[in-house]
């Protein structure tokens, strides 16, 4: 069974979620945004998908640490798919290899 | 061909990252102790696999709610820019129509059916929006995310530990390919170092799964900073 504090965890985040999907098209969309708005704006994503990795960046591993290196190239040059199996592939040799 | 058919068709090159995404994000769910059930529940009614991957990422028994309804808000908040750009192609449609399909609005649903819509009206013709053909494509994304994350988080204990096969390595991956996606040049990124480095930081001196709201807070202070100078 799924307990309390997990169903009400997911729910939250799914009003949430509802919230950004709905909100600039019933709030934003008669208006027009400064651009230094939307600049701020445009950041936002970027800002929190980097905070959220960070912790990979000094773990300290260094299997982790290359691999990572690794994911950032591959990222850079190649298709989120690539990228994901070329970032698994190299996480799972230098562990192998260095431990 | 039907646009609705159209819009199924349209999603094969999707498909191909996004089935192997969901699959590691229901994997990596049951490693953090969510139960199984639990997992389709989560993709089916939030169905946004950045804050997904975040929020599991952050997952502690119980979960910290307000933690993880934060960051979702957060990861998500681009679907207000998103929602914007979309509502004068809307004109047409009435709220009650409007409101429900937005709740599909993903990054790729989005971008696809825009660029469809443009290439099918030169002006801005709000008629040139195929809602058929975004439902098309919707429904096929949606499907595939809640049941092949089902599915991951089922055969995930037969996939063992995660961390042997890299798996959670595919997490940062894809988070580092959308940042390629936002990418526009060092001077854009710069929010990003600082939120990186502020994360960093506060991730080694303090416990728990603060260091996102405080990286991120620092990166858009930045952004806001730079837009003001």
């Amino acid at each position: 069974m799924i307990d309390r504090w997990t169903i009400a965890t997911i729910v939250a985040m799914a009003l949430m979620t509802y919230l950004t999907r709905i909100g600039g098209y019933l709030v934003l969309a008669g208006r027009r945004l400064s651009p230094q708005v939307m600049i701020v704006l445009d950041a936002a994503p970027g800002c929190v998908l980097i905070a959220v990795i960070a912790p990979m960046f000094v773990s300290g591993r260094v299997a982790d640490l290359i691999a990572l290196g690794i994911a950032i190239i591959a990222a850079a040059r190649l298709p989120l798919f690539s990228t994901v199996l070329i970032a698994m592939l190299s996480a799972a040799v230098m562990r192998h290899l260095i431990g | 061909m039907s646009d609705f058919k159209r819009g199924l068709r349209a999603s094969t090159p999707v498909l191909i990252g996004l089935v192997p995404a969901a699959l590691v994000l229901g994997a990596q769910a049951t490693t953090k102790g969510i139960a199984p059930l639990a997992v389709p529940l989560m993709t089916g009614l939030n169905f946004a696999g950045g804050s997904e991957f975040a929020a599991i990422e952050l997952w502690t028994s119980p979960p910290h709610l307000v933690l993880i309804a934060g960051v979702t808000l957060l990861i998500n908040s681009r679907h207000l820019v998103m929602s914007a750009a979309l509502a004068p192609w809307l004109r047409h449609l009435p709220r009650r129509q409007a409101l429900p399909a937005l709740f599909l609005m993903v990054d790729e649903s989005w971008a696809m059916a825009l660029a469809d819509a443009k290439a099918r009206g030169e002006r801005m013709s709000a008629r040139a929006f195929s809602m058929s053909y975004f439902l098309g494509l919707s429904a096929a994304l949606y499907a595939s995310w809640v049941a092949f994350s089902a599915l991951g988080a089922l055969i995930g204990p037969v996939l063992g530990d995660i961390q042997r096969w890299g798996l959670d390595m595919a997490f940062p991956a894809v988070f580092l390919a959308l940042l390629r996606g936002m990418w526009k040049g060092l001077g854009a990124a710069m929010p990003w170092l600082v939120s990186l480095a502020v994360a960093a930081g506060t991730c080694l001196i303090v416990p728990g799964a603060w260091y996102v709201p405080a990286g991120a807070l620092a990166g858009i202070l930045t952004a806001w900073i730079m837009v003001r100078l």
